[in-house]
């Protein structure tokens, strides 16, 4: 190659290199899209509850760029499915952060756990729909926010429950609580909070994993054998059907309460067990349609000009929707504070929300810079002729 | 002009690199591969790290099932071995990431070969049940053994250095992967020149017969878990070190089904069709989501069933893959190379 040419290539590739940053720097702009990732799972093993989740999340963003977006700019959402395999999550969230998101809303627990350590280092904050305490960790997870109460902070809310309804019949002394959990890191994740709450209150406690059956008459037994008055189930909604239905034809149902926490507290926990369902307690951090609150209206209202409606779509649509609010309303405080758009700005942003309102979806959302836990309180409900009917106003952990 | 490859000495029949073609196709390869990271982009690094860490576990695997013909589902179990072993000397006692990837090696060599002991009375989907028990245990214990794994929590590992460089990068982290996935497809083409890779063909073939040629099976068979889960065991490794955090999850039977699948899709008993399959298996889920990507701005109405068509067509493919040359890639490669060295007279 002759050294004019070479030159000229070499010039080329500056220039190329030069246009390239140019674009990729220049977010700043009045107009210009925020540009937010996102993955989510409606082909894979949890689509059953990620698809309206997901959907929430979508249909959020569109209804707040048909409303004008944050401060005049829309949000430019790049998703896509990963049907919750770990290497699609890692090659769907690079490509995105390749392509210049300065958030990210992610999924399960499958990929909230494998991407913790990139988002902190590529410090970009991320929210999902994965409660799991150890998020909580701030050297660990400095860029993890839980929007939905933790687990063990549901359990220890179940347990509350529990001990003053087993007082308010007139029973002295605390009731015996057992934990039925998912066999996984997921159901595992409550056990040591729930333990030392227990110790810490004379409440005697027992966990049981539930493993991977058609039926869990072998675990009620033993659950029986130890006397339980209260069974909180922390698992999806299709183990927890079974075990009610199982309870219930064993007439354990009577003299049991069973609790379910949010992911088998659902609209598919009910259609599945059917009249096993009924009496059950749900520890649920987003109201669910079926207990209306302002706070659905919009996304009512929107769901309903595009030929469908809250109540159809469930309480994990209604999920998606609050979260990605919130990672809105942190995007639009560093917008308003006139600061660049980056992933830290947007995280210190986060840190300052202070009770935000989601409308009586939730209890109200605050963060700081010592603490990424969205909430402490939710209020519980009561399946009642099929439905999650509301039993009671926030309760919140000590 | 040729008609095909022949040899006059025995020296030449046992190249490694038989004809100048070859020669010339692994130097552009090799040139390929060195710039690729210098023009590529963190996306393409993040897929071109995630088909090296699976050609090494691709290559473990095919040594097991391809060259042995001893059927392993216990791929992912093997995988969670060599990924926690290396995290938690790393993490817990601060070693080095290369010597705590060599002793994860070791530890799923041994931990395979003692899951191989089944393999001496057991075959075919015999075996494939009772490796399929290994992967479960596997699972069981790490996600049980508190004191150990952490149980619960997912495993930070610290970031990689090398010579006082931070190595966690994707661009540096190239490196590493594909020079060890290159010392693994190098060790494995020799392992089979030699007499146990002989041996392992031998058993594969019929093990009554090298059994009676004086194989000692047991040996032998415990041998082929042992250095075919040291390659898988590095594979984990390096996903410890590359990902920075261990978790279950990403070890589960999908894993080794998926697993299985690139190797079959690949080329059984082929060290290149273990590379195929591990970027065919790699790369289509990202080409068609990107390809989905493509068609959701021309066609928006499509953009709700677009995952669905995905895991369709990615199904589809594999299918039309193995109807249509069960040998896998491998031998699409070859048909295609036969094609160009005969023409325009190939018969």
């Amino acid at each position: 190659m002759s050294h004019k040419k070479y030159f000229v290539l070499t010039a080329a590739v500056m220039l190329l290199v030069f246009v390239l940053t140019a674009c990729g720097g220049g977010g700043g702009g009045k107009s210009t899209p925020i540009k937010v990732g996102a993955i989510f799972d409606f082909t894979g093993p949890t689509s059953d509850v990620g698809t309206p989740y997901g959907e929430g999340v979508k249909a959020y963003v569109d209804w707040l760029n048909a409303n004008g977006g944050i401060n005049g700019r829309q949000i430019e959402l790049l998703s896509a499915d990963y049907a919750y395999k770990v290497d699609q999550a890692e090659q769907l969230y690079t490509q995105y952060v390749q392509e210049g998101v300065v958030a990210f809303m992610g999924w399960g627990t499958g990929d909230t756990e494998a991407l913790r350590t990139k988002i902190a280092a590529d410090k970009i904050p991320f929210m999902s729909a994965s409660y799991s305490a150890n998020l909580l960790d701030m050297s660990a997870a400095p860029y993890n926010f839980l929007v939905g109460t933790s687990y063990s902070d549901q359990g220890i809310i179940a347990m509350q429950w529990a001990v003053q309804d087993w007082q308010s019949k007139g029973n002295s002394g605390t009731p015996k609580i057992a934990l039925a959990h998912h066999d996984s890191p997921f159901g595992q994740s409550p056990i040591p909070d729930m333990q030392a709450y227990a110790d810490a209150n004379g409440i005697e406690f027992m966990t049981i994993a539930m493993p991977k059956a058609t039926d869990f008459v072998a675990e009620l037994a033993q659950i029986q054998q130890f006397g339980a008055n209260y069974v909180i189930m922390h698992t999806v909604s299709s183990p927890a059907a079974v075990m009610v239905k199982d309870a219930q034809s064993q007439g354990m149902t009577d003299n049991v309460q069973f609790i379910a926490l949010n992911w088998c507290a659902d609209e598919i926990f009910i259609s599945l067990a059917g009249d096993a369902a009924e009496g059950v307690v749900g520890a649920i951090p987003f109201t669910p349609p079926s207990s209306p609150v302002p706070g659905h209206e919009t996304a009512d209202a929107w769901l309903k000009e595009h030929g469908s409606s809250l109540s159809e779509k469930g309480l994990h649509f209604t999920q998606g929707w609050w979260t990605m609010a919130v990672m809105a309303e942190g995007i639009k405080h560093t917008l308003d504070a006139g600061q660049e758009l980056t992933g830290e700005n947007i995280k210190a942003a986060l840190e300052g929300i202070q009770n935000f309102d989601t409308q009586g979806v939730t209890s109200p959302i605050s963060f700081s810079p010592s603490s990424h836990k969205g909430n402490r309180a939710l209020r519980l409900f009561k399946v009642e002729n099929g439905q999650w009917v509301q039993a009671g106003d926030f309760i919140s952990v000590p | 002009m040729q008609s095909g490859i022949f040899h006059s000495t025995y020296q030449a029949d046992m190249a490694l690199r038989r004809t100048h073609a070859e020669k010339i196709r692994m130097v552009l390869f090799l040139l390929f591969m060195a710039a690729f990271p210098f023009v590529a982009d963190r996306y393409y690094l993040t897929l071109a790290n995630q088909v090296g860490i699976a050609t090494i576990g691709a290559i473990g695997l095919n040594i097991l099932t391809g060259y042995t013909g001893q059927i392993s589902l216990g791929q992912g179990g093997f995988m969670a071995v060599g990924a926690y072993t290396a995290g938690l000397l790393t993490a817990r006692l601060g070693m080095p990431w290369y010597v705590s990837t060599l002793a994860a090696c070791l530890a799923t060599a041994a931990i395979g070969a003692l899951f191989g002991i089944p393999s001496l009375r057991l075959k075919g989907l015999y075996l494939a049940i009772a490796t399929l028990a290994a992967q479960e245990i596997i699972l069981w214990v790490v996600t049980h053994w508190k004191t150990l794994t952490g149980g619960v929590d997912a495993l930070v590992v610290p970031n990689p250095t090398l010579f006082g460089l931070q190595i966690n990068t994707d661009f540096r982290f190239y490196w590493v992967i594909w020079l060890l996935a290159g010392v693994s497809a190098l060790t494995t083409v020799n392992l089979f020149r030699t007499h146990y890779g002989r041996a392992f063909i031998a058993i594969r073939d019929q093990d009554i017969a090298a059994e009676v040629m004086g194989i000692n099976l047991f040996r032998y068979k415990l041998l082929a878990f042992a250095i075919s889960s040291f390659w898988v065991g590095m594979a984990g490794a390096l996903t410890a070190h590359y990902r920075n955090i261990v978790t279950w999850e990403r070890f589960t039977v999908d894993i080794s089904v998926l697993y299985l699948a690139m190797v079959i899709i690949g080329g059984l008993g082929s060290v290149s069709g273990s590379f195929f399959g591990a970027a065919f298996m790699t790369l289509l889920p990202a080409f068609l989501t990107n390809l989905g990507r493509a068609l959701k701005s021309t066609f928006p109405f499509v953009d709700t069933i677009i995952p669905f068509v995905q895991q369709a067509v990615f199904g589809l493919v594999i299918i039309l893959f193995l109807i249509f040359e069960p040998e896998g890639l491998r031998k699409i490669w070859k048909d295609i190379k036969d094609y160009f060295r005969l023409w325009p007279f190939s018969y």
